[in-house]
């Protein structure tokens, strides 16, 4: 059925241009000339190619800094999340403890609570304390954020393993600490990877309180680094895009290799919250 | 495993269920629990961060001051345009997108990726993309207006076609969650039931209508809830794009909460208006598990 064949490509072709074109105008924007970029009518291909837009995020522009805050809070924050979720999970999901979906739900429940409203008095308990403008005040927030999915996802993972297993194991001499270690641990990898990457973009992405509770400029996080570059004149669009690929390209990288766990995370903890 | 005591054993493993539970439950409690306390306690206090000496409890004066207060009623009814056509059009653009991602690909990667990468993209950059596709002089938008020999517009700065060219950027942005929950749904659908409708000779907008609708339907409504709470937090994306701007006609509820607490410093006022967020979102919250029971409950 060749017409059949030419809907699928052209329903593939829609999709992938979506979802792709967007990014790909800010790379050819990135390694455009500032002179060029002021031209009318616009040029869509670089006429010369430069990638001095990149230099200048890196010289002009704290990127280095940025980076390094959000590499920091979102990994932190990730490891505390999964830490802690899989915990839950486990006691939720294996040791029957009372008004275990009660919990759940009142964990689920939790991604539902606007974070502006969060925002304003984590402001100031963050500012008695004194860690405004520190990793903390971002990692403990973050980790809380992700843990409605990062537990639903691990919990669908524990209930799949036999648990036949873990006697196995506790019969073996295991205690129920080490049979969790030694067996459901290793056969959960699977799971715990799956949520640690949707954790690890959902603290990498997040804005609002990144700007409100980390704002200065060497603890700002890369999505507030860009968004409040500031040009000498107008917005400075060359540099902005250099860094949004900058920004953009360790993220695409992550859900180009792990796609089909993304996919498989998100749509456990979406369909089945 | 019904035991009608509780033995030893069971008692140790509960035990140990609670430890585990610890930590999730103290995290929760120091980060959303004890802060919401907070919220409502300084709700009833006046307190700007600049004015320290006017310090004190007012009771629910802030929310009387919210009722008289133009600018929140005006936040309040963008926030409520912003959901009233930023949710439906991104389910039904989500929906377009699963049904053609739904097709037989031999290679599935490509389409995936075209889904996943709107979706890890933060907030802010589909802001900044866009603000720069709307750009008056150098923005792509004018530039193809110009082709055709329309004149090109000034997307950002005019109230309507801010309030467009923000909604275009949401609903491009949220439209892949939507994607990829709806594709879920869609490929739990048994086969069987289309061949049986193929069997009856129906047709392919009657398969559609009486067999991927219905079946489709518990996704179609997980995604819609979970796009009315993210679209009621509405905030990066016209932050990015417009600032609130022109005059306050972009402003969401969370802006101006924002502008309240962070850059005015009334924190008593601007803790009212978040705690009206949040009645507004729980009201919100408690619709979708009735209407998760209901699923339940018929399905």
């Amino acid at each position: 059925m060749p017409s059949f064949k030419k809907a699928r490509a052209l329903a593939a072709l829609l999709i992938v241009a979506n979802g792709v074109i967007p990014a790909l105008w800010i790379l050819l924007t990135s390694m455009k000339t500032e002179t060029e970029l002021m031209r009318v009518p616009i040029t869509v291909l670089p006429d010369t190619p430069t990638i001095a837009n990149y230099v200048r995020v890196f010289v002009d522009q704290p990127m280095l800094t940025f980076l390094w805050n959000s590499l920091a809070v979102a990994t932190l924050s990730t490891l505390l999340c999964v830490f802690v979720s899989a915990l839950a999970a486990y006691a939720i999901v294996r040791l029957r403890v009372p008004m275990g979906t009660f919990i759940l739900l009142a964990i689920v429940l939790v991604s539902m609570f606007p974070l502006i409203s969060l925002m304003v008095p984590l402001f100031q308990i963050m500012r008695t304390v004194e860690l405004l403008n520190t990793w903390p005040a971002l990692i403990l927030p973050y980790a809380v954020l992700s843990m409605p999915v990062c537990t639903l996802v691990l919990a669908s993972f524990f209930q799949d393993i036999p648990q036949d297993l873990e006697r196995a194991a506790e019969i073996d001499g295991c205690t129920r600490v080490g049979a969790m270690w030694h067996v459901v641990v290793p056969l959960a990898g699977p799971g715990i990877f799956t949520a640690a990457i949707l954790a690890f973009v959902n603290a990498w992405d997040e804005f609002l309180l990144a700007l409100t509770l980390s704002p200065r400029v060497p603890a700002r996080t890369v999505p507030v680094g860009i968004t409040l570059y500031q040009g000498e004149f107008a917005f400075p669009w060359p540099i902005i895009s250099a860094a949004l690929i900058v920004a953009i390209v360790p993220v695409c990288l992550l859900i180009v290799i792990f796609q089909e766990r993304v996919v498989g995370g998100l749509t456990a903890g979406g369909v089945k919250g | 495993m019904a035991r009608l005591r509780v033995g030893p054993l069971e008692r140790a493993e509960r035990r140990l269920g609670y430890a585990l539970l610890a930590p999730a439950l103290l995290l929760l409690l120091a980060v959303v629990l004890y802060p919401i306390a907070t919220l409502l306690w300084t709700s009833t206090q006046q307190l700007h961060l600049a004015q320290p000496w006017l310090e004190g409890f007012v009771g629910l004066e802030n929310y009387a001051r919210a009722m008289d207060d133009p600018r929140f009623w005006s936040a309040l009814g963008v926030t409520l345009i912003y959901v009233g056509v930023t949710v439906p059009g991104a389910i039904l653009c989500g929906l377009g997108l699963a049904l053609l991602a739904n097709l037989p690909f031999r290679v599935k990667w490509p389409v995936r990726l075209g889904l996943l990468l709107p979706w890890a993209l933060p907030l802010v950059f589909a802001g900044l993309i866009f603000r720069w596709f709307f750009e008056y002089e150098q923005g792509v938008v004018n530039a193809v207006l110009r082709l055709f020999g329309a004149a090109p517009l000034r997307w950002l700065s005019t109230p309507d076609l801010a309030f467009i060219s923000t909604s275009t950027a949401i609903v491009w942005k949220s439209s892949s969650f939507v994607a990829l929950v709806l594709l879920a749904g869609l490929q739990a659908i048994p086969s069987s039931l289309y061949e049986a409708a193929a069997v009856d000779g129906a047709s392919a907008w009657q398969r559609f209508r009486h067999v991927t609708l219905p079946m489709l339907r518990p996704a179609i409504v997980v995604a819609l809830i979970f796009r009315t709470i993210t679209a009621i937090q509405t905030f990066d994306i016209p932050y990015a794009m417009t600032g609130g701007g022109p005059g306050h006609s972009t402003e969401t509820l969370a802006m101006y909460v924002h502008r309240t607490t962070i850059d005015v410093l009334d924190f008593g006022y601007g803790s009212a208006l978040a705690a009206l967020m949040f009645l507004l979102s729980l009201a919100l919250t408690s619709l979708y598990i009735r209407q998760t029971r209901r699923d339940e409950g018929t399905g």
